[in-house]
């Protein structure tokens, strides 16, 4: 064996303490806290995380796209007061502005500025991607750790439930549900997270899978661990990296499927959202009568933050498998 | 006729990581005539895989060779791809360590023997037809059916893949086999099965045969020439007799003694070592007459494909207070699953009885819970055993916070670790177990039981994958714990020299049953079953080609 390790190089035990086993009889321990001592560990795994983020560009790119996006959209009130998307305060705006100087991105039908509508419609469709996202991971993460975890008729049953929401047309789902339930934010938020965990629980279920065959979980069975520390102790944090990889790239599409359904019309109609922007340049036709920035500017905001969401979950899943690095 | 040289050669692998490049072979020079057979001795990290992969050229791209390798006479260097590619396997073949992972698990295994063919025809196995019963040839050869080419790799034993490996690698009447580690993970009597075919193919068709392996008894028994490597450079080289019997080197003394000899009453009860456990005790605990842990009737069945299998059938075993007791027997034979049904983990057949201390194994949750503070055991594969991203502290602490025990955590975890001899503890605690050699991590497993203060230790297999100088010191520090706190174990092996460095009895089992139950001394010596004798009589010895000139 290797001469260069402490413990090998050393001549032989070095304790001279008649019974090293029996720690009564020796009082020359200090007393230290070993939970500090593994808050210490974490939090210089954490930092050293942070320094791997922060070296990849095409993350902090999106990093910083995410936080101007959100920072614009806590801030609406301040930087356009909700007059501003009152249409009968724009009687003398003209309708159909280009962009130029005085309208920085062009108006839409009834005169209001697109660039407001922009910053209002981000709070609605930032917070129902991020709420459905973390929704579905809640379920999916369940479901997913419960499949994997219980063999036997319990697992089989979660996993035919699973089954089940696969193989459902998510936006046929979608539709339904929010055509049931009362209109509102929620409802898509609900609507959107109940159709879209399914593969998230897929995903875990597998890496559950492959972490519940590992030899440490039969040691910890050695050692009389039941059901919840398995799941708590060894399951949760081996596939928590995974599922918040898989949350980043989820929100994108979360984002996607709430601009749908506000597109079919599905949406909360009181409340400004991107695909509510969408909707209406499509009521006035804006594609085909030249009107491209009443188009062009909400489809780039939702091209814009799924992007940024989709470069900051690269460089986590890049954290959480070196083997992605070098790709 | 080809014969291999190596000549001066040094591999560094460049890397960018902190360590900066690193030397893996250093100076080597050997030489294989036509016909010969050699064996590289060396623990893991020794740059032995390193150095016979340069013969075929088949370093990765970040190693830098220095020296000379001679093929047949011409540097491999100097060789184009297209000349090397004709090379490999049709002058030499290597048989990859591993033979489990080295074959396509969707293909059948006599389709894969016929690749190699494809690329080598040749001329000579031109059509499929002629290819097929080169094929059949091949299988004859390494001793296998005709049938066994239709199966696929997972439905054949450890031992027939490794044969469907040297089929492969004979395919192209090569003149040189490279053997990695060819018997590795296989038991002593299927390795004796492989070493003597090999050793046979040498004879018969005068190929030439470089064999590398950690086990100086395996390769002693194959090979007339020997060189043992250490940290990438030649530490001895000489025929096969001089370097086992009468090493000159410390280091090969060291190994060569590593390896105990059945019988010789040096090592009986004293497993060598230069680092041995220390004994605290003034009177040590010896084996008494309290029976600990009882089976009796022990029956266990799984459900396969074909059928109900028992897998374990009537066995009736008692463990005594400060008794080390050995379970050996093959791959297959039902120890693995033994051991389990002892801690309550496997579920048993009805009729079989489990008793701790004289009361039946609990059944309830809390219960079992409770006897398994008293009860530890210990996995195969160290490195498996650990959560790769928790501390060596959290790795031995798990079982006091699974078990509830809140008082002098710290304390214990400290004491277990010293005593598994990971000393000074305190500079491990913060180690991953990435960071820890084999045999450190073993000490930490270890320790993980320890911290409960079991009475009894139960290990499946606990120096397999341990380099020959750690195995010593791991059987010590069982045979430590038993001196020092009075522990029972029953260690579950294939390898008879581990009953005779540590154990007071040894039962011997095959296909479920134990055959042969007693003391080791008698069992060893006198064995008395058919079965035992085998195993006896295939476990290698140090001495020049004791299998070959057996057969």
């Amino acid at each position: 064996m290797s001469a260069n390790t402490p413990a090998e190089a050393a001549p032989g035990p070095s304790s001279n303490e008649p019974n090293p086993r029996g720690s009564e009889t020796r009082g020359s321990i200090p007393v230290v806290d070993g939970a500090k001592l593994v808050r210490e560990r974490r939090l210089n795994n954490a930092k050293k995380n942070w320094a791997l983020f922060r070296s990849d560009v095409p993350a902090l790119i999106g990093a910083v796209v995410l936080l101007f996006f959100i920072v614009i959209a806590i801030a609406a009130p301040l930087i356009a007061p909700a007059s501003m998307l009152d249409v009968t305060k724009q009687l003398d705006v003209p309708r159909y502005a280009p962009p130029s100087l005085d309208h920085p991105l062009g108006t839409d039908d009834l005169g209001r500025e697109l660039w407001v509508r922009i910053l209002w419609g981000a709070r609605v469709s930032i917070l129902v991607g991020v709420a459905a996202t973390v929704m579905s991971m809640i379920i999916g993460t369940i479901m997913g750790l419960a499949a994997g975890h219980f063999t036997g008729l319990f697992g089989g049953i979660i996993m035919r439930i699973v089954d089940f929401f696969i193989v459902l047309p998510s936006l046929l789902l979608a539709i339904v549900l929010s055509s049931v339930l009362e209109r509102g934010v929620f409802t898509i938020v609900v609507a959107i997270g109940l159709t879209s965990w399914a593969s998230t629980a897929r995903i875990v279920r597998s890496q559950t899978l492959s972490v519940e065959s590992r030899l440490y979980i039969e040691r910890a069975r050695i050692l009389g661990a039941g059901h919840s520390h398995i799941l708590f102790r060894h399951l949760l944090p081996a596939v928590m990296p995974l599922v918040l990889a898989n949350t980043t790239l989820t929100v994108g599409g979360a984002i996607i499927a709430e601009s749908t359904l506000s597109f079919l019309g599905l949406g909360d109609t009181s409340k400004e959202s991107w695909g509510t922007i969408l909707k209406n340049s499509m009521d006035v036709s804006a594609a085909t009568s030249g009107y491209w920035w009443y188009v062009l500017t909400p489809g780039v905001a939702i091209l814009l933050v799924v992007l940024a969401f989709t470069m900051v979950g690269r460089a986590f899943e890049a954290i959480i498998n070196p083997a992605l690095r070098s790709r | 006729m080809t014969d291999l040289h190596f000549e001066n050669v040094s591999i560094t692998y460049r890397s960018s990581s902190d360590r900066g490049d690193v030397v893996a072979v250093e100076d080597v020079s050997l030489d294989l005539p036509a016909g010969a057979t050699l064996g590289i001795a060396g623990e893991s990290g020794s740059g032995k895989s390193t150095l016979i992969m340069s013969a075929l050229r088949l370093l990765p791209k970040s190693a830098r060779l220095d020296g000379r390798v001679l093929l047949g006479g011409q540097d491999i260097r100097e060789l184009s791809f297209g000349q090397i590619r004709a090379v490999r396997w049709a002058q030499a073949s290597i048989v990859f360590q591993g033979a489990l992972h080295s074959l396509n698990p969707v293909r059948e295994v006599g389709q894969q023997i016929i690749e190699a063919l494809e690329h080598h025809s040749k001329g000579t196995w031109t059509t499929p037809q002629k290819r097929r019963d080169r094929m059949f040839e091949l299988l004859a050869e390494v001793n296998l059916e005709a049938s066994k080419s239709s199966a696929y790799p997972h439905e054949l034993s450890g031992g027939q893949k490794q044969r469907i490996m040297i089929a492969m690698a004979l395919a192209c009447e090569p003149d040189i086999i490279i053997a990695d580690e060819p018997t590795t993970a296989l038991d002593v009597i299927v390795q004796k099965q492989i070493l003597s075919g090999l050793a046979r193919l040498v004879a018969e068709r005068g190929i030439s045969l470089l064999m590398i392996s950690h086990d100086l008894a395996v390769l002693s028994a194959v090979c007339a020439k020997l060189a043992i490597m250490r940290h990438g450079r030649l530490v001895e080289y000489g025929p096969s007799d001089e370097v086992c019997l009468s090493p000159q080197e410390d280091y090969t003394k060291q190994l060569a003694g590593a390896f105990p000899q059945i019988g010789d009453p040096e090592s009986r009860l004293n497993p060598r070592t230069l680092k041995p456990a220390e004994v605290v005790r003034a009177e040590p605990f010896t084996m008494t007459d309290e029976v600990v842990l009882e089976a009796k009737d022990l029956s266990v069945s799984f459900d396969t494909r074909r059928g109900r299998e028992r897998a374990v059938r009537g066995v009736d075993l008692q463990l005594r207070k400060a008794e080390i007791l050995a379970v050996v027997g093959q791959s297959g034979s039902g120890k693995t699953t033994l051991a389990r049904s002892l801690l309550g983990l496997q579920e048993v057949e009805a009729g079989s009885q489990l008793s701790f201390a004289g009361k039946a194994l609990p059944k309830k949750a809390k219960e079992l819970r409770a006897f398994r503070q008293k009860v530890q055991m210990i996995l195969q594969d160290p490195a498996g055993s650990l959560n790769p991203k928790r501390s060596v502290y959290e790795a031995v602490v798990e079982g006091l916070k699974v078990q509830g025990i809140k008082d002098r955590e710290y304390e214990r975890v400290i004491g277990a670790l010293e005593a598994a001899e990971l000393t000074p503890a305190e500079d491990y605690l913060e180690s991953i177990p990435q960071e820890l050699s084999g045999g450190q991590r073993q000490r930490v497993v270890i320790a993980g039981a320890l911290a409960l203060d079991p009475q009894v230790l139960i290990a499946d297999e606990p120096v397999a994958s341990l380099d020959a100088s750690v195995r010593g010191e791991i059987l010590s520090l069982f045979l430590a714990l038993k001196k020092n706190f009075g522990m029972s174990a029953l260690i579950i092996t294939h390898d008879l020299g581990l009953a005779w460095n540590i154990a007071d009895t040894v039962a011997v089992m095959k296909r479920g049953e134990i055959v042969e139950y007693g003391e080791v001394d008698r069992v060893l010596s006198d064995p008395q079953h058919e079965y035992t004798q085998e195993l006896l009589a295939a476990v290698p010895r140090l001495g020049s080609q004791s299998l070959v000139r057996n057969e």
